[in-house]
């Protein structure tokens, strides 16, 4: 099997968060080829940010999409061929800014896909503007005078929309990103993990080390989830929430294949047909 | 009395069933083996108002209706105020005597008759097609049978109310107007069901759509018909989510479209271009009504082709073009999703509510309408955006061992991101010399129909527009050419070169004359006038025939 890095120059910042990322997601591709997860039936989406720069690096098919607008066609994807396990790499600006409404309406339809959202807490490409999940009080271009919006809370928020699988990772903790990012890929349904990842232009490791800390077990209801996701420290990581309810494209056509059980030219003629018959 | 067109008028309140009645009264003349067109005009609302449906029939090819009509029945006042003018030389006018007394017409106790029933006010568009079967000298057993035919629901009910009208008025005015048999019974369809059907023909696996008059019905219609072809049919959370959905599905490999109606289109107008970077094969049904903005949702307009032609930013092929009946909707259909697949590239079929929401005698061959296939990549290393001759590179879909990358950044031919000067020229080029592809292969096939005449003058126009100009043409009996783009973009100019200096006459329903731009930007035409509506109502034939004999004498 062919490197799971392309030659592409990568241009993230030195020590960049998204390095981490980049290293947990090939970490979790090889150990889903250990578990028999063929890598063929990966495809990934991004939308545009520093985050997405990672459609370049890793040597994965997929659709490098417009900001915000990656959850759609990873949904369009899916809805087109449900054997593709499909991933899409977001941001806190692009998944929860521009591209809002199609990530908790993804969760909303509990489609079968994976969202990683690189949660730097800036707009970083765009050079340093606040974005929905900065902290008040942010000094940027576009805030001289200190950002004054609170944040969203990620992780309650995909909860209530109906993801089913919601985690918060850090991209210092390989290790505990990797393991998550896989029972993500495996889970079935809306898998949401937020990796909190400094761009270092704007924040210091240190923010995040010293920080840091893990749920102590994985709540058992969405109740229970949703009030340890409201009261936490937005550095807690873990898994708040895992439920098994039925997938979008199931509703949608049950075991049908749009792609691999589409019709021939013939029977849509002849059932063409029969219906101008009845008008 | 046989005449060459008869016309059925019905109107009345919105949820009095005006437009079912019309649907039957359309399969009544259908079932005699008559052609029929018939308009549906509606106001945006779901109770009230005003809403009727024109039904115009005839032994021959019948491509308009005529606000002139031979039967007009009233369900309300306001009806019957604002159809007494419609009413033709020869006619029967029925109204409410519930509501109201006149001294002209027919005074039918509709209301007070239907609500000895229960269910009454969907009832009264019953008592409309009893009032045609004896019109048109129907016995009551037929009219029985129809009644059981198209309102099985209250069966017992609707036939002796039926039964209860015919009987008031037969005796003034039963067995007033003849029709005579056609010669075969041809099916009646909407033009978003042409396109729907053509479009399924063509390969269609996936549609999105977000709720959008005229578009709408497309949705409803693939919606119902999906599992029977093994659709996906999505209602998404805005037409940003559409067109990307779409796109992510083109990607799989699944032929996909989508179908609005101005204003969505333009929140699409972002992935269409993104379509246009990606090379993704995409169809958009663009179904017009009068904008800007909100505009006026049930009515009709062509005032979005130049949007259409130039939407989305950057330079990238689009392919538009635009049916002129319902029947060549559907051949259009299956070959616009052809054409996108084969130049993976994205294109709009352009229409207007006129044809979407009316319907029409048909008869299709279902088997003339195109397939979608792309050019496959067979083997060795893949490269997404591989530059070749004609620009058009080899598709390849997941899962596959190689490598395959779409992407929004100009790229490289294997689809990753670049900045550098030589690959974003390189990359243009490429893109662009599946335009003079594109144009050698519209060469090969049909992009205009023109119907030569045996006047000094040519009449151009498009869509449905150009029902509406063969219908008053036929009425007034003058026979000019008449020239129709099929193709929008590219512009057939080849096709047209002989008519550059001659006298050419367009026909659109566009307050600034976009289309008149387009024939003399684009082919160099010269055009002495412009016959222009725009009211939000399609061309009436008798109306449009005056126009064009002023024009043309």
């Amino acid at each position: 099997m062919s490197e799971l890095k392309t030659n592409a120059d990568i241009t993230w910042c030195p020590g960049c968060g998204n390095f981490g990322i980049f290293t947990a997601i090939r970490n979790a591709i090889t150990r889903l080829e250990e578990k028999d997860v063929k890598r063929e039936n990966l495809v990934m989406t991004a939308g545009i940010g520093c985050h997405a720069k990672i459609f370049d690096y890793l040597n994965v098919s997929g659709l490098y999409s417009l900001h915000g607008r990656d959850a759609a066609t990873a949904q369009g994807i899916k809805i087109a061929n449900p054997s593709l396990k499909v991933i899409t790499f977001s941001g806190d600006g692009n998944g929860l800014g521009e591209g809002l409404a199609h990530t908790l309406f993804a969760a909303k339809r509990n489609q079968d896909i994976t969202m990683i959202l690189h949660n730097n807490s800036v707009y970083a490409l765009t050079t340093g503007q606040f974005s929905p999940l900065t902290e008040k009080g942010w000094d940027g271009p576009s805030t001289p005078r200190g950002s004054f919006e609170k944040p969203f809370n990620a992780i309650s928020l995909m909860i209530e929309a109906g993801a089913t699988f919601v985690a918060r990772c850090f991209s210092g903790e390989i290790k505990h990103l990797t393991d998550t990012m896989v029972q993500a890929i495996e889970h079935e349904g809306f898998s949401f993990i937020e990796v909190l990842q400094p761009a270092v232009p704007y924040h210091e490791w240190a923010e995040y080390r010293d920080k840091v800390t893990f749920l102590d077990k994985k709540p058992e209801t969405k109740e229970e989830a949703l009030t340890i996701a409201r009261k936490a420290s937005k550095f807690t990581l873990g898994t708040f929430y895992q439920a098994s309810e039925q997938v979008y494209h199931k509703a949608l056509y049950g075991d049908h294949h749009p792609i691999q059980n589409r019709l021939s030219r013939e029977t849509r003629l002849n059932k063409i047909s029969k219906i101008l018959g009845s008008k | 009395m046989v005449r060459d067109v008869f016309t059925f008028l019905v109107g009345g309140k919105a949820g009095e069933g005006v437009k079912k009645a019309g649907s039957v009264a359309a399969h009544i003349f259908s079932d005699l083996g008559r052609y029929i067109f018939q308009l549906d005009d509606y106001m945006s609302l779901i109770r009230g108002g005003h809403n009727f449906a024109v039904v115009s029939t005839s032994t021959r090819w019948i491509s308009s209706h005529y606000m002139n009509a031979n039967l007009i029945v009233n369900f309300d006042k306001r009806s019957s105020d604002l159809h007494l003018n419609d009413r033709a030389e020869d006619s029967i006018f029925v109204y409410n005597s519930d509501e109201q007394e006149l001294d002209k017409g027919i005074g039918i106790p509709l209301s007070s008759e239907a609500n000895k029933y229960p269910m009454k006010s969907l009832m009264i568009g019953v008592g409309a097609v009893a009032i045609l079967a004896a019109v048109i000298g129907f016995k009551k057993e037929e009219l029985n049978q129809i009644i059981k035919n198209e309102y099985p629901s209250g069966i017992k009910d609707n036939i002796a109310y039926a039964n209860t009208i015919y009987d008031m008025v037969y005796p003034e005015c039963g067995n007033k107007f003849n029709l005579n048999k056609g010669e075969k019974e041809s099916p009646i369809i909407t033009g978003n069901e042409a396109i729907s059907l053509g479009a399924i023909a063509g390969g269609l696996d996936v549609y999105y759509g977000y709720p959008m008059t005229p578009a709408s019905s497309i949705l409803h219609f693939l919606a119902k018909q999906a599992e029977n072809f093994g659709l996906a049919v999505v209602h998404a959370e805005s037409e940003l989510a559409v067109i990307n959905m779409a796109i992510g599905s083109s990607f799989s490999g699944a032929r996909s479209m989508v179908g609005t109606s101005g204003g969505g289109f333009a929140l699409m107008t972002e992935g269409y271009s993104l379509a246009g970077m990606t090379e993704t094969p995409l169809l958009v049904v663009l179904s017009q009504r009068p904008g800007p903005a909100t505009g006026v949702p049930t009515y009709t307009e062509q005032a979005d082709l130049s949007y259409a032609l130039t939407a989305g930013h950057g330079d990238f092929l689009r392919i538009v073009a635009s049916p002129g009946t319902i029947e060549e909707a559907y051949y259009l259909a299956s070959e616009m999703l052809d054409l996108v697949w084969k130049f993976q590239t994205p294109g709009i079929l352009l229409t207007e509510k006129h044809l979407s929401e009316s319907s029409m005698t048909v008869e299709i061959q279902t088997n003339q309408a195109k397939w979608a296939e792309p050019k496959m990549h067979n083997a060795g290393t893949y490269m997404r955006y591989l530059d070749t001759e004609d620009g058009i590179s080899p598709m390849l879909f997941p899962p596959s061992k190689e490598v395959i990358k779409w992407n929004s950044y100009e790229h490289d031919e294997r689809g990753i991101t670049t900045e550098k000067p030589h690959l974003i020229t390189k990359m243009h080029n490429k893109r662009g010399k599946k335009i003079d592809a594109l144009v050698k292969e519209l060469k090969q096939r049909k992009t205009v129909n023109i119907m030569r005449g045996d006047m000094n003058s040519n009449i151009i126009t498009y869509g449905s527009t150009y029902m509406s100009v063969l219908e008053a043409l036929k009425y007034s009996k003058l026979n000019p050419t008449i020239i129709q783009p099929i193709f929008l973009n590219p512009f057939p100019v080849w096709e047209l070169v002989d008519y550059k200096n001659q006298d050419n006459i367009v026909i659109e329903q566009s307050s600034t004359g976009q289309f008149t731009t387009l024939i003399k930007e684009k082919a160099g035409l010269s055009v002495r006038d412009t016959i222009k509506k725009y009211d939000g109502r399609p061309f009436d034939p008798i109306e449009l025939s005056k126009r064009i004999k002023e024009v043309l004498k």
